[in-house]
């Protein structure tokens, strides 16, 4: 093996586990606070690259201008899709509330189609897409590092609001108890409609990335949700510290897998079900 | 929304043809019950009489409740928990439905952090749980979830009492304690009430509740079918015989 190769594919990694991170904490507050499965997280990600991509072809705005514009968009969708949609499933079987939310995926996909059709769209115009460094054969791009540095202090921000903040305090308060959170004086349904809507915004934020360092196409979420899902299943829920270790992981044996296999890249999304699989098996075992 | 004073005479709870349940199931079946401010009340009655859904009804747990529920002469009806604790009403409810994850210290916080008039008193709030329970200021960063059934007891009320609340419902605070807490809780609640908060109790512990109690109500099938004061349904042969197999 080549160690240079070994050691690209771990820098990348590193490097993508930031954006993991910060999608799969949008889904862990979704699914902690709130309860709710959300098959259609990765489309608000989606939903973020493709306004980020309008953003710049309409107005030349720079991805990170866009920033000041999607992330306030998608805490509105994210909103909407609560107060419209998920506030009537809270108290229906969890499967209900799992082919709600992959029906709203579907149906977010085919606007995105009906809108931008299927080609990929890039941002290929800003400057520093091509930027990099080269350190001893290993290249760091500019946009990686960016995006890395970016979800990671998001992803620290959100830790911090939740243990310090009022509103982060009440979000705690509504996960670990519904009743005693409304007796205590918490309007819960406020609450989660926050909480879900702040979990779309994180998600859009990651999209808005991923249209710099991709070109996304309508479906660019699903993997994204496939992702998050691998990642907080192994992190388990409520632990954001357990969440940055699992994004790693799961960031590292993707890129691994896509560098060292033959033919590995289309092997990318396997990654996740055998993570997602080997994790429960394990934990079925060890509770047996 | 701001709680309106007392009025002298104003009663600190007023229910009047009060019908509740659960979906299709009805449970509650025309309640009237009235409890003067500052004064201690029991309701004591069977398993699954409905005690606790009247408590729940009371604090906006229950939801599509039928009658009036007044508190200090304010209409409850129909508002939201968040809504009822900002009146003045503060529920421990069964099963105690504390933050298991956060530490004592939190917990207690969470009952006065959201509501501002509460908020700005949270230091004495905390000193007067404290003087209540030592027990809860020796564990103040121990998480909920790991206290012992007696200890969640004494921080759900003490977190009832963060709120500052005048009136104060408590659903069976005494289950599962040893007879040494359980007394330790009943004392609690009778220097609560006596600092001016109302009380309203519902207790399987019925010799010790109607000992306490001004007033006392018997819940049997979602309906009142006496009332006295606590040392009257004491004697009552009937009430003997039902609720303390003598
Ligand atoms: N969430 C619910 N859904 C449906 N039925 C319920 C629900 N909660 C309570 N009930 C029913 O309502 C009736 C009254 O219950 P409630 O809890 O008020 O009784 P209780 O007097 O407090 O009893 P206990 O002394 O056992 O606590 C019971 O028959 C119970 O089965
Ligand atoms: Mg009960």
């Amino acid at each position: 093996m080549d160690p240079t190769l070994v050691l690209q594919g771990l820098v990348s990694g590193v490097l993508a586990a930031g954006l993991y991170a910060l999608v799969s904490v949008g889904l862990a507050l979704a699914i902690g606070v709130i309860g709710v499965i959300n098959f259609a997280h990765g489309e608000f990600f989606m939903i973020g690259a493709f306004l980020a991509y309008q953003l710049f072809v309409s107005f030349g705005f720079d991805p990170l201008l866009s920033l000041i514009f999607v992330a306030p968009a998608l805490f509105v969708i994210g909103a909407i899709v609560y107060r419209s949609t998920i506030r009537y499933v809270l108290e229906a079987p969890e499967l209900n509330q799992m082919l709600l939310t992959f029906g709203l995926s579907i149906i977010f996909q085919n606007l995105a189609l009906l809108i931008w059709g299927g080609d990929p769209r890039s941002i290929s115009g800003v400057p520093y897409r091509s930027i990099g460094v080269q350190l001893g054969g290993i290249s760091i791009g500019l946009v990686p590092l960016g995006s890395f540095v970016i979800s990671l202090v998001l992803v620290l921000a959100l830790y911090v609001g939740l243990a310090r903040t009022r509103l982060g305090r009440a979000m705690r308060a509504v996960a670990q108890n519904r009743v005693g959170a409304s007796l205590v004086g918490l309007e819960v349904d406020r609450i989660y409609l926050v909480a879900f809507a702040l979990s779309a915004l994180l998600a859009g934020i990651g999209g808005v990335m991923i249209a710099v360092i991709q070109s996304p196409t309508p479906t660019v979420g699903f993997a994204f949700t496939l992702k998050a899902f691998a990642i907080v299943v192994l992190a388990g829920l409520g632990n954001i510290r357990g969440i940055l270790w699992a994004s790693l992981a799961v960031a590292v044996s993707e890129s691994m897998v896509a560098t060292l296999v033959p033919n590995g890249d289309a092997l990318r999304n396997a990654v996740f079900f055998a993570i997602i699989f080997i994790v429960l098996v394990g934990r079925a075992w060890r509770r047996a | 929304m701001s709680a309106t004073a007392p009025t002298a005479g104003t009663p600190a709870l007023e229910i009047h043809g009060l019908e509740a349940g659960y979906g299709k199931i009805q449970v509650l079946w025309g309640i009237d019950l009235t409890v003067e401010a500052g004064s201690f009340v029991t309701v004591i009655g069977a398993n699954g009489t409905g005690k606790t859904t009247l408590l729940r009804a009371v604090s906006g747990l229950v939801r599509g409740v039928h009658g009036s529920i007044r508190a200090f002469g304010q209409d409850l009806h129909g508002h939201s928990p968040a809504r009822i604790v900002r009146a003045g009403i503060g529920h421990v409810p069964e099963g105690r439905q504390l933050f298991p994850l956060m530490t004592v210290a939190e917990n207690l916080a969470s009952g006065a952090d959201y509501l501002p008039g509460a908020a700005r008193e949270i230091t004495r709030s905390r000193a007067t749980v404290f003087e209540l329970f030592p027990r809860l200021a020796e564990r103040q960063l121990q998480l909920a979830g790991t206290l012992s059934g007696g200890e969640q007891q004494m921080l759900a009320i003490g977190r009832a009492l963060m709120s500052r609340p005048r009136l104060l419902l408590v659903d069976e605070p005494s289950l599962g304690l040893a007879p040494s807490l359980t007394k330790a809780v009943f004392r609690a609640l009778a220097e609560i009430n006596r600092a001016g908060v109302t009380v309203v109790l519902v207790e399987q512990n019925v010799q010790r509740s109607l000992a306490l109690a001004d007033r006392a109500f018997v819940l049997e099938n979602g309906r009142i079918v006496k009332q006295g004061r606590g040392s009257e349904l004491l004697d009552d042969p009937a009430v003997r015989e039902a609720y303390l197999s003598l």
